[in-house]
């Protein structure tokens, strides 16, 4: 875009003219000075394109814990918006809050989790209060609860994850892992 | 900016200016929202699912199951998998090794080769039970699902091997 010096001046067709273009020069050089955008322009729509690929309706559904590092799988599938039931090394943790200690689950004989049965059963009844009026209710429930379990969890503790869902009704347990590309890439940075 | 060719006028009509310029400010206004919009609600990490069932849940399948069908069950131990099928067969994939920190390193290509030799004996077949013992660590477990969804059995049932 032209930044132009306030003040007479000739119009545009006359400036380049050798005949009228002169005229109101007086011997100064232009000072109209056109920036080229059109770089700047293919840059931007580029820069659109890609974080349109990158886009995600659903958003982030898990959130990358600093204590929980997930192994790598090729043939997942996408994510969908559901309780997360997030396992470190130390204790389980369900939507943000945390309901037992790893180190206490191994004194615990039961084969459940209570507090995560129970916080799992509250997620249900606010799912059924939010779908009350729908008709299709029975169908449209799912069950589906994601776990997120660092690599190093043992099966011990997945295993009462999964039966405590179970128990509160969430028959369809979605183990959580990084897609093979991403997991790859991370890799190299880290090498790097 | 594209400039086109007006028609030559004859007489003397008063010319007008040949080219034209894009006013290019609104659409770098527009990409600008975009880019913002786009970076704010990015998700960089891409983190999949793998739908498995807990075996004995109770929960509705919505899968039909085929009639010539058979149970197909891979037990992760200590020494390898174990991939038994109802049919009688039992094979054994013992481990590749073991890593500096004690950890088990499994087979799985080889195991991923034995399922899809089974998928095309049965190809109608699509569930299978993975029985893990209590020490399986959750990325062997992960691993050995995802070779079996690969292999094309995707309705994996979770339970202990115990």
């Amino acid at each position: 875009m032209p930044i132009v010096q306030p003040g007479k001046r000739p119009a545009r067709r006359f400036a380049a003219s050798k005949v009228l273009g002169g005229k109101m020069m007086h011997g100064r050089r232009s000072t109209n000075a056109e920036l080229n955008v059109v770089p700047m322009v293919d840059m931007m729509t580029m820069l659109v394109i890609f974080l349109l690929q990158q886009f995600s309706a659903t958003g982030e559904v898990l959130y990358m814990q600093k204590d929980i590092h997930l192994p790598d799988a090729r043939h997942g599938q996408q994510i969908e918006v559901a309780p997360v039931v997030a396992i470190s090394a130390a204790q389980v943790v369900v939507s943000g809050q945390k309901v037992a200690d790893v180190a206490e689950l191994d004194k615990d004989p039961s084969s459940i989790i209570a507090p995560l049965v129970e916080k799992l059963r509250d997620e249900k009844k606010r799912w059924d209060y939010i779908h009350q009026n729908d008709r299709d209710r029975e169908k449209n429930w799912k069950g589906d609860v994601n776990v997120q379990a660092d690599v190093k969890v043992p099966f011990r503790v997945v295993r009462r994850v999964m039966a405590s869902a179970s128990e509160a009704g969430y028959g369809n347990v979605n183990l959580a892992a990084m897609e093979e590309a991403t997991a790859a890439a991370a890799a190299a940075k880290v090498t790097k | 900016m594209g400039g086109g060719a007006m028609p030559e006028a004859g007489g003397k009509r008063k010319k007008r200016a040949l080219d034209v310029t894009v006013n290019v400010v609104p659409a770098i206004d527009l990409l600008s929202c975009c880019i913002s919009f786009l970076l704010f609600t990015a998700v960089w990490t891409q983190i999949s699912r793998l739908q498995t069932t807990p075996m004995g849940s109770g929960a509705p399948q919505e899968m039909v199951q085929p009639t010539k069908s058979l149970t197909v069950t891979i037990t992760i131990g200590e020494r390898g998998y174990v991939l038994a099928t109802s049919a009688g067969a039992q094979i054994e994939i013992p481990l590749t090794g073991r890593a500096s920190d004690g950890s088990a390193l499994y087979d799985l290509k080889g195991l991923g080769e034995r399922l899809k030799k089974l998928k095309s004996e049965f190809p109608d077949q699509a569930a299978i039970t993975v029985a893990a013992d209590d020490a399986v660590v959750y990325a062997d477990l992960v691993h050995t699902i995802d070779a079996c969804v690969g292999a094309g059995l995707a309705n994996v049932s979770v339970m202990g091997a115990g």
